[in-house]
């Protein structure tokens, strides 16, 4: 498998935490990463939809489910401590160069259909949907709270077989999170979501997480 | 007792400068922009693998202000205080209390002091058992039954904490497969008792009853409600008339863990439940007496038959060393000060309309409060801690709470107020508290 990083510029991004049921949690993930619990049973499903406007892989709208995992501690002093850690079970992009960059270079399961997004924004509200050939996929909704800009250094794990891997990625722009529990969700059934039971799955997410104008640059690929 | 000292500090408005740095984000400060939760989970091997990091980020982040807990008192937990400033090293004297929970002013009334002293004569300082083996003293026999004779219930057991209570009380009752259904902002205990439990465990949102009901909704099985009499967070209450209504439909038993309600709520204190005449509706009491009684302990009121089932499998009861016979004594004599004087809680609930008016007044953002407990909102995580320290420098203690103990950006300061302050004291604390807001952009 070829070892590549990647820069991919944003114009929008949104990363919304739900609820999920920690037994599907576990059956997605595999054996040597545990979800993060926000509560009793319940594990943490991130929606995260990013309209990519410059990349390795071209432009493109991507779509990932991700599910909340425990980062490798790192050192505070060198701000190698990572915030979170993402476990991207599936995924699904506008376009087959990106696909094939992202399922190829870092592992991430995609699904084959190519998607179409709209992200709307209006009064501190930012509406996505996004749907493919076989139908809608997602219609989400985050509000914004305060502005700031920021970087945050966050773990994303893969597997390629049996090989366990782990690549840092940085997320930096302009950036607001709360947890008002202002948003909303509905998941439709389509196969990007067989895996979900969608009746378990909190509609409202417990964090929104809308950025702008900013970079992803995942770092290489390491091996556990 | 600081009760009457004027408070050494006058409200200091920010210079320009000052203000200025004041209003600063969190940008260039990475310490600040972490928090407990980054060092809670993390992969690997070693269990000691989040130590470095986080004793790394804890050195910066304590200096730059992140922890205002655990400022040592040094006087009693009275509506004026005088605290260590652990900046400074130096006392701070005469600040108006908003932090202690000591609703009804009993923990430093002189019946309760003499009560102790007396106990102590007798009993010396522990009670050196577990209460099912030495612990329990006729004192600790004495306060449940008055704990019962109060509840109106048959009979109450006496945990060593209100925290203890819920989880000796959840895991003593139920078992793997059966159902636990909890307020999604039940109190910590009340989810580690469920954990415990091993029961499977749901959470509806916060009041909501629709989502109650589809959380009890398709299970066949033991089910339990719990819910709290007052949120401790945002001083709400839970629509409990319709909880009790969906649990019944459900066939599910209800607990209410009346911590902050006890003693305030109904015309004889004996709850939210009293106030909404659901008594006998609700299967499971518990209490504290850490609160409005300003003691420590918690308990369990109900049934005979569930009383004497808990004795036999609360482990965190059985398994603790019971209340010390001097804290009990304490306890005795300010749970018969609360029932004996209702002038207490006419006083604490005249207190409440007048602060909350005070701060409504100054354009103080309070939240959804519906009691003795008032969330000052701030919402802004990155400045609680600095408008903290301006409150507590101008002549103020309230605790902040931050996520993760509330939501992020549900950042506030929480104030509880007591029948012993006077309107001289909230008015005072309402000007301070709205001067550093103001200062800060919090309110206009």
């Amino acid at each position: 498998m070829p070892v590549v990083a990647g820069s991919y510029a944003f114009a929008t991004g949104v990363s919304a935490f739900f609820e999920m049921p920690t037994s599907d949690a576990r059956r997605i993930l595999p054996d040597h990463l545990e979800p993060v619990e926000v509560t009793h049973q319940r594990s943490i499903l991130a929606v995260t939809a990013f309209h990519f406007t410059e990349s390795v892989a071209g432009p493109h709208v991507e779509l990932m489910f991700s599910v909340i995992v425990p980062p490798v501690p790192g050192q505070w002093k060198q701000r190698q401590h990572p915030k979170a850690g993402f476990y991207p079970f599936l995924a699904a992009t506008s376009s087959d160069e990106s696909r094939q960059h992202r399922s190829e270079g870092f592992s991430i399961p995609h699904i084959t259909d190519d998607i179409d997004a709209k992200f709307v924004e209006s009064a501190g509200t930012l509406r996505v949907s996004i749907w493919s050939r076989r139908g809608p996929i997602v219609d989400l909704t985050v509000t914004q709270h305060k502005w700031e800009s920021t970087t945050h250094l966050l773990h994303t794990f893969m597997m390629d077989g049996n090989r366990r891997l782990k690549s840092n990625l940085q997320v930096s722009g302009r950036y607001t999170v709360h947890e008002n529990e202002r948003g909303r969700m509905t998941l439709h059934h389509h196969p990007m979501t067989t895996a979900l039971t969608l009746d378990e799955i909190s509609p409202y997410p417990f964090r929104e997480h809308w950025l702008k104008d900013g970079v992803e640059l995942f770092h290489p690929l390491e091996t556990l | 007792m600081a009760d009457s000292k004027p408070p050494d500090t006058l409200v200091k408005r920010p210079t320009v400068e000052t203000r200025s740095r004041l209003g600063d984000a969190d940008e260039d400060r990475p310490a600040m922009q972490y928090d407990y939760t980054n060092f809670y989970f993390g992969a690997g091997e070693d269990p000691f693998a989040l130590l470095d990091p986080f004793d790394a980020w804890w050195s910066e982040a304590e200096p730059e202000g992140y922890y205002q807990y655990e400022s040592p008192l040094q006087s009693a937990p009275s509506t004026r205080v005088d605290v260590l400033d652990k900046k400074t090293g130096e006392v701070r004297a005469g600040l108006i209390n908003f932090a202690s929970y000591n609703y009804l002013g009993l923990s430093y009334r002189a019946e309760v002091k003499e009560a102790i002293k007396a106990a102590v004569d007798v009993y010396g300082g522990g009670s050196s058992g577990s209460p099912i083996l030495s612990g329990t003293t006729a004192l600790h026999q004495e306060l449940s039954e008055e704990v019962a004779h109060f509840k109106l219930k048959e009979g109450a057991l006496v945990f060593p904490t209100g925290y203890s209570a819920n989880v000796g009380t959840i895991a003593g009752l139920m078992r793997s497969g059966d159902l636990i259904v909890a307020d999604q902002w039940a109190h910590a205990s009340i989810v580690d008792g469920m954990v415990l439990s091993k029961a499977t465990s749901r959470f509806f949102r916060h009041n909501n009853v629709e989502d109650l009901e589809r959380k009890l909704s398709g299970f066949n099985g033991k089910k339990l409600v719990v819910v709290e009499g007052v949120y401790s967070m945002d001083g709400d209450l839970p629509p409990l008339r319709d909880i009790v209504t969906v649990s019944k439909k459900y066939g599910a038993r209800i607990m209410i863990d009346e911590a902050h309600s006890v003693f305030v709520f109904g015309d004889n204190g004996r709850g939210v439940v009293e106030s909404l005449d659901l008594e006998e509706e609700v299967d499971i009491h518990l209490g504290t007496f850490s609160k409005s009684l300003g003691g420590q302990g918690g308990y369990t009121a109900g049934s005979l038959k569930l009383i004497n089932y808990l004795r036999g499998f609360s482990r965190s009861r059985f398994f603790s060393c019971a209340l010390a016979p001097t804290v009990v004594a304490g306890v005795l004599t300010a749970l018969r000060l609360a029932r004996s004087e209702p002038q207490l809680r006419t006083k604490l609930w005249d207190n409440v309309r007048f602060m909350n008016a005070k701060l409504d007044g100054a354009g103080v953002p309070t939240g959804a409060s519906a009691s003795q407990v008032i969330p000052i909102m701030v919402r802004d995580d990155a400045r609680i801690f600095r408008i903290g320290e301006e409150l507590f420098r101008a002549g103020v203690f309230i605790n902040p709470v931050k996520y993760p103990a509330v939501p992020k950006h549900k950042s506030r300061f929480r104030m509880s107020i007591s029948a012993a302050h006077t309107h001289d004291d909230l008015e005072r604390g309402a000007a301070i508290i709205a001067g550093v807001l103001r200062d800060f952009g919090v309110c206009q």
